[in-house]
């Protein structure tokens, strides 16, 4: 125990005193411990945070700091690598004290460890920010972010592309009758399949009752004058909601002459 | 503003009154024809027939009143238009190669799979005119205007055979 100390102040050559003990105390051993020592005190600061290997070495040269090392070491992992750091610095102190100061340490981590959280929280927003979605989406974007998974384009494309649908699929859901209250997507589409089935079927049947009255019925100048009142006057919410005003404005060019063609040969009598 | 949403409204009833408008019209055209040319044919298949072109004649008036904006009337005039074509197109699809078929086969299989509801999004796109060569995007947006346009297909054709029963 006493002999690293001893060496260590008789290199402080201001001391006459530790001058005369070294001149006592035979040479060689000492000079070793005393050299093993300020080898570790030196790989202590040199590579004191990264390599913990290098410290414990420098333990089993220097005696005296052997046990405090294995004090240390048996702390949790933060505090042994700054209980290392202090330890090189100074070697006489106390335990307590050295406790003291890797507690200190190991805060300044845990507080750097949290600037460098904030500052991965930052750069997070940032990147969404550059993506224009919707803010309620956000929370879920940050959630896959923080696992590592959704920073590249393609899990971003996907996600879009499965917002898109499900948007649709809610449209749809708004459009066909008695299917808001159903959950499932295969189910809304049954039900979807259904009613344009319908549709199509009611079609068929009101060509059919209209084939019959067609042909019964002799009072021709009569259809062209009603209809357009009669029908100008029904409510029209029907067509009135996915139908932008742009594709409207665009179909009134495009409709006269389809009105032209219409007068010239409809094309259904060439289709049967 | 008002004047806006007057225009708006106008713009957006369009679509029914002009089915409406085609629609009577191709029925008249088709009653003048009848009146002319009836004979021949057993009384049956002449109702099968009119029948036939009446459906027909909706259909083609609703898809000209859409316009050639959305991709459902678009195949669905080009369907109308020319017949003889597609039937071509497909009796050529039936003589493809045997490298060919399998590579058709394969392309539905890899369709199956990626898609989301497989069999429900086929049976989609046999309905709605036009959806073989859609995503399912695009499917499922033409699908709910398709909707629209049959829903007021069926009010415009039930209230005209309303009108003519009374």
């Amino acid at each position: 125990m006493d002999p690293p100390l001893v060496s260590e102040t008789s290199f402080s050559a201001a001391n006459p005193s530790s001058y005369t003990l070294t001149e006592i105390w035979p040479f060689p051993p000492s000079s070793s411990t005393a050299l093993g020592l300020r080898m570790g005190n030196l790989a202590d600061r040199d590579g004191s945070i990264e390599e913990s290997t290098v410290t414990e070495q420098s333990g089993g040269n220097g005696n005296g700091t052997r046990k405090t090392r294995d004090l240390s070491s048996e702390e949790d992992y933060s505090s042994k690598i700054v209980s290392t750091t202090t330890s090189a610095n100074d070697l006489n102190d106390s335990n307590g004290k050295r406790r003291k100061i890797s507690g200190s340490r190991s805060e300044n981590n845990n507080s750097r460890a949290e600037i460098e959280a904030s500052s991965g929280a930052n750069n997070k927003p940032a990147e969404q920010s550059s993506k224009p979605l919707e803010p309620p989406k956000q929370d879920y974007i940050h959630v896959r972010a923080r696992r590592g998974q959704a920073t590249d384009s393609h899990s971003l494309a996907e996600r879009a592309r499965r917002e898109k649908i499900s948007e649709r699929m809610k449209i749809l859901q708004d459009l066909v009758p008695g299917c808001n209250k159903v959950i499932g997507k295969a189910i809304v589409l049954d039900e979807i399949i259904n009613y344009i089935q319908s549709l199509q079927r009611q079609v068929e049947f009101l060509s059919m009752k209209l084939e019959a009255v067609n042909s019964s019925t002799n009072s021709s100048p009569m259809i062209e004058g009603l209809h357009l009142k009669d029908l100008g006057a029904q409510p029209l919410d029907a067509t009135g909601m996915v139908f932008g005003p742009q594709q409207t404005r665009e179909y009134v060019q495009g409709s006269q002459s389809e009105w032209l063609h219409m007068q010239v040969g409809g094309s259904f009598e060439r289709a049967t | 503003m008002t004047s806006k949403h007057v225009i708006a409204a106008a713009r957006t009833s369009s679509i029914k009154t002009r089915f409406a408008r085609r629609f009577l019209r191709s029925l008249l055209k088709m009653k003048r024809s009848n009146r002319l040319g009836t004979g021949s044919q057993s009384n049956e298949e002449i109702k099968k027939r009119s029948t036939h072109i009446i459906k027909t004649a909706a259909y083609a008036s609703m898809a000209r009143a859409v316009g050639p904006r959305r991709t459902w009337s678009r195949s669905l005039l080009f369907k109308l238009r020319n017949p003889r074509r597609i039937q071509g197109v497909s009796s050529k699809r039936c003589l493809v190669t045997k490298e060919n078929k399998n590579k058709r086969i394969t392309r539905n299989k890899m369709q199956i799979i990626s898609r989301e509801p497989p069999s429900r999004a086929d049976s989609l796109r046999k309905l709605v005119p036009g959806g073989d060569s859609m995503d399912i995007c695009s499917l499922l947006e033409e699908t709910a205007h398709y909707i629209k346009c049959l829903d007021t297909q069926v009010k415009v054709m039930q209230s005209i055979a309303d009108y003519y029963s009374n």
